[in-house]
């Protein structure tokens, strides 16, 4: 769950007066954000993935306010007139292929309450919390944020030559060119290849032709380095995939609403295209609750105003219309997309308590399934025989792939470590496993498991299908063919199939002590001596036999008896 | 029992003993009360000495001999000793001849008779006790000579030739020192019968008796004419291993007759999955975080296969907010983000068994139903005591006209009573497929509240594309952790530990 640590002053700074800890904590409990841990002002925070707008400042407190009944309702969101024409983003068409989408606002501080070291370092800090989960590490989006001071509008995104580049870098100190910067700066190294290739890179540049940042490596240090005192910044976020642009910016526009600066949208306009004035980043979302959805989805009969109240109390605006509610949603909730989404903050902001639970009536049967209590019923079949029963994991190691010659599992194509790098496609693999690691262990060793296996199928929807084994394993003094080939018919005469046996080749098997059983050309079983190469490898000093029954092979058989 | 040969002893212990053991015990029975030692008692058996002490031990780990311990150290006379105290001491001889000749030269040393290296040991010693004049030719001191006779030397050289006990121990250091006489230490052992072993019964056997049981000797039925040795039945006997179900197994198997026992039916679905079906199907966004190379694992080298046309082109509808084909509306706004059919046919293990409740409603059940599946999923997790590339949920869901949120904490409620648990939280939380999403944090005597039921009412993004029109409640329990506090487990890997002699209970 994404987390950070939040200034726990800053948040109670916006809360009204009195709030303790205690409530607090409770309070917390009742929302999508959870305490992780609290040291001094420090206040550690994991949230639900839909709510990253409570992981800033700024978002908390206006979700606690709702809660504690010091707000109510949509925050009120201040737009900043659009007194000066010119703010525009004009797109060149070659950004397209690196990253088209851009969005932008300018937020202003209200008269009096400029930008603080505070305010900017929550700001940073979200821009980064959003970087690294809307934004998916900058590649889907990233941010920027600038003082208007410096910049003369319009802004102009393209593409440029990188050898064209000159600029001082944000905390930089000097200035660099472009080949320069790329070659030696940390952030171009771990960022460069978002934003540039071919020799060429992103630019934002103002009217003037002065270089606001290389997106979304770095800002430049003249006109992209906010500070306290500023009164008036440019945010923006640029990104290859729409949504996640909306979004990003949507979400830091909490930091500044909740400390009531305005807000004015920035059109991004492209040749040919009809402009876009980018009012709807910044408008609140309206969505409409059916009275009966919710009726449907709580479990109860609502007045009317209570609905009102507790959507007022999750601060979203709400007005009853004729079959419902017509809700607005701030901006930084992206999490609201429709009516359900809009049923669960009224269910939420009620309150979900045990004591309300009702146990639905049981008109249904249970019942396993038949193809599963087979499977329980050969598990016991094997125990009965006295087979200790191992549980091992489906992932098996690179090692004991390569121990037994001719296997060919499935592979994984991003294993964490060597050690569970394939999907077994039979058991004695992972049987392998166990006898190597009980090799300190008395003999006799005997053993059974029914488990799952993976097996190439292309046929099967994922091209691999799952299919379910009994693999025994019987190592001791005498241990030798016979013993598998008499575990197989064992049990198959348990399940009253009749098998026919004949020589295969096995991995890890020794050659002509190795045979598969078939029932009318399906093979339900295969049984051999382990290979002494393989058992000297793993370490084990006695004669070694094995037997796999395909219980999903032979379930159609006894099914079919049984229902005969 | 009767008495008749074959049967075990009547009376007393039966104690198993071996023929030259039975021998031994009579023989030190026959003695008396004065402990023997071992040498003694062979002679008296008229067994080897070996044999006499075998029994012995055997006897002793029965209980029916008890031994006393001497340690004793005796001096005996080496062969050069020997040859020293027939001839006289090296230095004895040198001074005889000093006194019979007066002074000698060193050349003339070898009609002494005196070996080189006794040559010198003798002038060495005579010299140190002040007794050689320094320089050569060698000559007696002035002053006190000792008097003729043996020297100190050989009176206890005689002392030890006759097993005396009451020697000068600093000169027999210096004679051993010399290798002319060597210290020997030894134990000696007297044994006596313990009063079980004065009280055991031993039977007459007439005969040699018979140990295990061939199946020659019951064929011909000589068993008959022999006497069954009794066995030490206290003796150590090979382990023996019984096997039993794997405690996590069977954990879960009784985790499943809770979900029966509210009326659930059993479904699986594959581990092996294409992405349709564990995220496209369940609303998740194809952008999500859980779904990149970084969370969910993927395999190589197999290709796999888009879903039914029909049901893909109605969730890329759910998904790109369109309304589902033959439909005027849309459900929702949809994820703004086009869908791309090709994804859905990636194969990737199965992250969450939600997707067996995606394939169970596909199959577009007959409400109302309960579903519940116990089974593996697959994360790309480090493994450590907390995490595991594999774990378990069982997944449940219930569907049915009216269902609400209130009946998914009755479940809940239901769920955490029949595990023995009473107290319960609801809290919020999220999941891309449900709306509301809730989690059921109960509470452990020992642990505190843990975090045991997430789940929710699936989105109609996900119910209306698979053809299901009613209300479906929808969790996954982590069953692994529980699993964990219920089997006392603090490291997850335990659950998949396989080692055998806990397996064959013999001992964690």
């Amino acid at each position: 769950m994404p987390r950070s640590t939040l200034s726990l002053r800053r948040v109670v700074e916006l809360l009204p007066d009195g709030v303790t800890d205690a409530a607090l904590e409770e309070m917390l409990f009742s929302s999508k954000a959870e305490i992780e841990r609290r040291v001094g002002d420090e206040l550690e925070l994991s949230v639900t993935p839909d709510r990253l707008d409570l992981l800033s400042e700024g978002g908390l407190a206006l979700a606690l306010q709702g809660m504690f009944g010091a707000a109510s309702g949509l925050p009120p969101i201040r737009r900043a007139h659009a007194t000066v024409r010119a703010w525009s983003f004009e797109v060149d068409a070659s950004v397209d292929p690196m990253r088209p989408c851009i969005a932008g606002a300018r937020v202003r501080a209200p008269a009096g309450h400029p930008l603080d070291a505070g305010l900017l370092a929550e700001a940073v800090r979200f821009q980064e919390i959003l970087h690294a989960t809307v934004g998916r590490e900058r590649r889907a989006m990233s941010l920027g944020i600038y003082p208007t001071r410096r910049i003369a509008p319009p802004v102009r995104y393209a593409v440029e030559e990188i050898a064209s580049v000159r600029f001082v870098p944000l905390r930089g100190g000097s200035e660099v060119s472009g080949p320069e910067f790329f070659a030696n700066d940390p952030m171009a190294a771990r960022y460069g290849p978002l934003g540039s290739g071919g020799g060429r890179c992103l630019t934002l540049r103002d009217a003037g032709g002065r270089l606001l940042s290389l997106p979304p490596i770095l800002n430049s240090h003249d006109a992209g380095e906010a500070g306290p005192g500023d009164r008036e910044l440019l945010l923006e976020a640029t990104g290859t995939r729409s949504r996640a642009v909306r979004e990003g910016l949507r979400l830091l526009l909490v930091v500044f609403s909740a400390r009531g600066w305005s807000v004015a949208p920035i059109p991004a306009l492209r040749a040919g295209s009809e402009p876009a004035d980018g009012s709807p980043i910044v408008a609140p979302t309206e969505i409409e609750l059916p009275s009966a959805l919710l009726e449907q989805i709580a479990g109860t009969s609502l007045e009317r105003s209570e609905v009102v109240r507790m959507l007022g109390r999750a601060r979203l605006g709400a007005r009853t219309v004729r079959h419902g509610f017509r809700v607005s949603a701030p901006p930084w909730r992206p999490d609201l997309l429709a009516p359900v989404d809009l049923a669960e903050e009224v269910v939420l902001a009620r309150g979900v308590r045990p004591e309300d639970g009702v146990v639905p009536s049981t008109p249904t049967r249970g019942r396993r399934r038949a193809e599963t209590v087979f499977r329980r019923r050969v598990a016991t079949l094997l125990l009965g025989l006295g087979l200790a029963q191992p549980h091992t994991p489906l992932l098996v190691s690179e090692a004991s792939v390569a121990r037994l010659d001719g296997a060919a599992p499935i592979r994984l194509r991003n294993p964490v470590s060597s050690e569970f790098s394939h999907l077994r496609d039979r058991l004695l693999l992972s049987h392998v496993e166990v006898l190597a690691h009980n090799t300190r262990r008395g003999y006799p060793q005997r053993f059974a498991e029914v488990a799952p296996v993976v097996v190439r199928n292309p046929a099967a929807e994922s091209g691999g299908e799952t299919r379910y084994h009994a693999g025994t394993i019987v190592a001791q003094d005498s241990a030798g063919f016979a013993d598998a080939a008499a575990l197989v018919e064992y049990v198959l005469g348990e399940l009253d199939v009749g098998a026919v046996r004949e020589p295969a080749e096995l991995p890890g098997t020794i050659a002509g002590r190795a045979a598969r059983a078939r029932v009318a050309g399906e093979v339900v079983a295969e049984m051999g001596e382990v290979h002494p190469r393989v058992l000297a490898e793993i370490g084990v000093p006695v004669p070694t036999a094995w037997a796999e029954l395909d219980l999903t092979a032979l379930w159609p058989l006894v099914a079919r008896r049984d229902t005969a | 029992m009767s008495g008749v040969p074959g049967d075990a002893p009547e009376r007393g212990t039966p104690i198993a003993l071996s023929g030259p053991e039975r021998s031994v015990l009579l023989a030190l029975r026959s003695i008396g009360g004065s402990p023997v030692d071992e040498d003694e008692l062979a002679r008296q058996v008229g067994l080897g000495i070996d044999a006499v002490r075998g029994s012995l031990q055997r006897l002793r780990s029965k209980h029916l001999v008890v031994v006393e311990e001497e340690h004793a150290t005796s001096v005996a006379l080496t062969p050069r000793g020997r040859e020293a105290l027939a001839q006289g001491l090296p230095e004895h001889r040198l001074l005889d001849a000093l006194r019979r000749r007066g002074p000698i030269a060193m050349e003339d040393l070898a009609a002494l008779d005196l070996e080189p290296d006794e040559r010198s040991a003798a002038i060495g010693i005579l010299r140190r006790r002040g007794v050689l004049a320094d320089g050569v030719p060698l000559r007696l001191r002035d002053g006190p000579i000792p008097p003729p006779g043996p020297l100190p030397e050989e009176l206890v050289l005689r002392q030890v030739e006759n097993e005396e006990s009451d020697v000068d121990p600093p000169i027999v250091e210096a004679l051993e020192r010399r290798g002319l006489v060597r210290t020997q230490h030894r134990s000696v052992k007297r044994w006596s019968p313990s009063d079980e072993g004065r009280r055991l019964a031993l039977v007459d056997e007439g005969g040699t008796s018979i140990g295990a049981l061939t199946p020659a000797l019951l064929s011909s039925g000589t068993w008959r004419e022999r006497v069954l040795r009794p066995y030490d039945v206290r003796a150590p006997v090979p382990l023996v291993g019984g096997a039993r179900p794997h405690p996590y197994v069977a954990w879960l198997d009784e985790f499943a007759e809770v979900f029966l026992g509210l009326g659930f039916e059993e479904a699986e679905g594959p581990l092996l999955e294409t992405e349709f079906w564990n995220n496209d199907v369940l609303f998740m966004p194809q952008d999500h975080p859980a779904r990149s190379i970084h969370d969910a694992l993927a395999v190589e080298g197999i290709d796999g296969h888009p879903p039914p046309t029909d049901l893909l082109a109605r969730v890329a509808a759910a998904h790109e907010g369109r309304p589902l084909p033959g439909e005027a509306t849309p459900i929702g706004p949809g994820w703004s983000a086009s869908y791309d059919p090709a994804i859905a046919a990636h194969p990737v293990l199965r992250s969450q068994t939600t997707a067996v409740s995606a394939r169970f409603l596909a199959r577009r059940p007959e409400p109302p139903f309960r579903m519940y599946s116990i089974d593996r999923n697959f994360r790309r997790e480090e493994v450590d005591a907390q995490h595991h590339l594999e774990f378990q949920q069982a997944e449940g869901i219930v569907g049915g006209e009216g269902l609400t949120i209130r009946h998914l904490v009755g479940l809940f409620r239901s769920l955490a009573e029949a595990i023995g648990i009473r107290e319960l939280r609801i809290r919020p939380s999220y999941f891309p497929f449900t709306e509301p999403s809730i989690e059921g944090y109960v509470r452990h005597p020992r642990l505190g509240w843990m975090e045991v039921f997430p789940g929710g009412v699936f989105r109609p993004e996900v119910l209306r594309p698979l053809g299901i029109d009613v209300p479906v409640l929808a969790w996954g329990v982590g069953v692994t952790r529980l699993a964990m506090v219920a089997l006392g487990r603090n490291d997850i890997r335990e659950l998949f530990a396989d080692d055998l002699d806990a397996l064959r209970g013999r001992g964690e």
